[in-house]
């Protein structure tokens, strides 16, 4: 079994999906509030946390802060539907993906599955090589990166997101590729959280020396990780 | 500043209304010193003192000799700086004699024996002395020449000089420019507070800009901000009703689908297509819930438009990739003819929302096997994208009411299609808070809606947002 905690106000909701996930093998613990549900992912070790951003008195984006100060661990948000807004600003937070709700439990099940898969995936990479490009350094088994000599903080779906790309460089990869590579799941239509896992990489590498970007946006094919002086 | 300005007016006609007081003071002070000062030595006072003047001298100089009448005129000259000199009949000088003026007068008086007094006399030689001269016979018959030179006597000396007149009207400019300045500042600041309210920035006030001042403006001011805190409540009340329907509505929708999926596990045969029609109509309830929110944002004022730069040709090919995605199981395409790089300025989620609810129309309508047309054009002022389908198109009479919430045209197009009507509403409006406009048209074989957006007229910002955003 593994342990997930929901930080949910509606308890009923909380009460049928423990049921639903407990048949999927999950332990869905519950919790109702923000701050409480903090305390509790701080205190024990779960595999995943799905919070849930319209939280009464403290606003998920919020116990998503003050989570990522202390912990790695993955986060998957439940946003409004139709609130863009609150999904770029949680995925920039640093959760590892979104699931606008109401959700059908599957799609809340493929999701955390992937999650888990990638993070458990850890180690037992292709190769555990650390990877040097152009100024920047990837170290698979600590999972740590610096960029010119400063480590960078990265969350686990910007990680692997890096990791593809130098794998690749100069290479166009598409956003479906990239979206299996950093989510481990496939991409949907409308979903644009690649573009902003994207965005928070770039903002969080800088760009080379000339300002030129390290990560390109290919329209319509999908990105590609540029060697200083390409084009 | 624009030419029609309040400022400017109030400017030039306060200055233009001094400058002409100014000209017109100068033009009456100069008629009342040129024409009555030697009319005034002509007759009244003046006349009568300067006649008792040239007795007293011609007595003096008869009765006590020339010594006297010196000590007389230096006394004269002395005590009211009057000039005073003596002639016989013939011209001959008692008194020492230096001024140019005073020979001329001689000249006339005796060029005229018979011009006796009273007698006007033209004697203006200098800005700041008059002469004036007559024919006396004094007490023992014989006649003398009698001529003085005195200060201009009544107006001070002219004060309205070019120069001074020059200075005067700029000073009054100077003046004119504070009032206007200090009448029509507050106005301008009421502009720019209105201005970022309309906007969408809800907690602008006017007050403390015009904390200092007590008068109409003020009070207006004033007003403006009772209206702004009211029109900020009911805009705030209004998005937390939204936030808490959202919520309501859907909290129920979320228990029903796990509440679904568990009965779903546990049930077999026959059940099973009942749990999916169950599980089709709640998503139908999800996305109508979606879409009226959505429309009622919209329509609320709720939703603004942020000053955002957008690439309307990458947010439409996004839409367009995302569409055909979902056409292709239908046996349907979305095809680009065209994609001009456009520059608008909004929301890129609102516009995205837009397009794609008029793409995802045409692919519904567009018959099996046809391909959807977009393209997108950049004319000057405006970005224009068109989309078309190969459907059974609108009757005439009802293309305009297709973008009402809830329209249905005909029986043809009924709940098989998929929509429940508010996918071109949200559209409309979508693109009327823009600032653009959205029209259908009947083309053969078809529908064509066409969308205008203006452009966002500074590419500068495109990098920003294009920074902050990367689109594939």
């Amino acid at each position: 079994m593994v342990s997930v905690l929901l930080i949910d106000d509606d308890t009923e909701l909380s009460k049928l999906l423990e049921e639903y996930l407990q048949s999927e093998q999950f332990d869905l613990h519950a919790a109702h509030d923000g701050p409480s549900g903090l305390d509790k992912a701080l205190a024990n070790h779960y595999s995943a946390v799905v919070l849930d951003v319209m939280l009464p008195g403290m606003s998920g984006l919020d116990v998503l802060k003050q989570l990522r100060q202390k912990s790695s661990v993955p986060v998957l948000m439940l946003t409004a539907r139709g609130s863009e807004l609150d999904r770029i600003l949680g995925l920039e937070l640093g959760a590892d993906d979104y699931l606008p709700k109401p959700f059908n439990p599957r799609e809340l099940v493929a999701r955390l599955r992937a999650i888990l898969r990638r993070t458990s995936n850890t180690g037992s990479s292709v190769s555990s090589q650390p990877v040097h490009l152009a100024g920047v350094e990837l170290h698979p088994e600590s999972r740590s990166v610096t960029c010119n000599g400063k480590p960078v903080s990265l969350t686990g779906a910007e990680f692997d997101l890096l990791y593809t790309f130098l794998r690749n460089p100069g290479k166009i990869i598409s956003r479906e590729d990239l979206t299996q590579a950093a989510l481990g799941r496939p991409m949907s239509p409308m979903d644009r959280s690649i573009d902003v896992h994207v965005s928070n990489l770039r903002r969080k590498l800088g760009p080379y020396d000339g300002e030129q970007e390290r990560v390109k946006a290919i329209r319509g094919s999908g990105y590609v990780y540029l060697l200083p002086g390409e084009q | 500043m624009k030419y029609r300005s309040l400022f400017l007016k109030i400017f030039m006609s306060f200055w233009l209304t001094m400058a002409l007081t100014i000209g017109v003071l100068t033009l009456m002070s100069r008629i009342s010193n040129t024409e009555s000062l030697p009319e005034r030595a002509n007759r009244g006072p003046l006349r009568e003192g300067l006649t008792l003047y040239s007795e007293a001298a011609i007595r003096i100089y008869e009765r006590e000799g020339s010594k006297a009448l010196e000590e007389f005129v230096r006394r004269s000259l002395q005590e009211s700086g009057t000039e005073i000199y003596l002639f016989d009949a013939a011209g001959t000088p008692l008194t020492p004699n230096n001024a140019e003026s005073v020979a001329t007068v001689v000249k006339e008086l005796q060029a005229n024996p018979q011009d006796q007094p009273p007698r006007l006399f033209p004697l203006f030689t200098g800005a700041t002395r008059a002469t004036w001269g007559r024919f006396v016979v004094s007490a023992t018959g014989k006649p003398y020449i009698f001529v003085a030179r005195f200060r201009q006597a009544g107006g001070p000396p002219p004060f309205f000089t070019a120069p001074r007149i020059a200075v005067s009207i700029l000073i009054a400019g100077v003046v004119c420019y504070l009032l206007a300045l200090y009448l029509t500042s507050p106005v301008k600041k009421l502009k720019a507070v209105v201005q970022q309210f309309a906007e969408g920035n809800l907690d602008v006030r006017v007050s403390p800009q015009l904390r200092s001042r007590q008068d109409e403006l003020a009070d207006l001011g004033r007003e403006f901000d009772h209206m702004a805190e009211r029109i900020a409540a009911l805009i705030s009340a209004q998005k937390r009703l939204l936030a808490d329907i959202s919520h309501e509505l859907r909290s129920p929708l979320a228990r029903l689908t796990v509440a679904l999926e568990l009965a779903r596990k546990n049930t077999t045969g026959k059940g099973i297509a009942a749990l999916d029609r169950i599980e089709l109509e709640s998503e139908r309830v999800n996305s109508l819930v979606g879409q009226l929110l959505a429309l009622t944002r919209l329509e609320s004022g709720a939703e603004r438009v942020p000053p955002e730069c957008v690439a309307l040709e990458d947010l439409a090919q996004q839409v367009i990739d995302d569409a055909n995605y979902e056409a292709k199981p239908h046996h349907k395409e979305v095809k680009v003819l065209q994609l001009a790089a456009c520059r608008v300025r909004g929301s890129s989620e609102l516009l995205r929302s837009g397009i794609e609810n008029v793409i995802r129309n045409a692919i519904r309508y567009t018959a099996e096997g046809t391909a959807v047309e977009v393209s997108l054009t950049c004319p000057p002022g405006a970005a224009v994208l068109t989309v078309r389908d190969y459907g059974p198109g609108v009757p005439e009479a009802e293309l305009t009411h297709i973008f009402e919430p809830f329209y249905r045209v005909g029986e043809a197009r009924e709940r098989s299609s998929g929509g429940v009507g508010l996918g071109l509403s949200i559209a409309d409006r979508t693109i009327k808070l823009h600032g653009g406009s959205i029209r259908a048209e009947n083309v053969p074989g078809g529908l064509l809606i066409t969308i205008e957006l203006p452009i966002s007229p500074s590419p500068a910002m495109v990098q920003s947002v294009a920074e902050k955003m990367p689109v594939a």
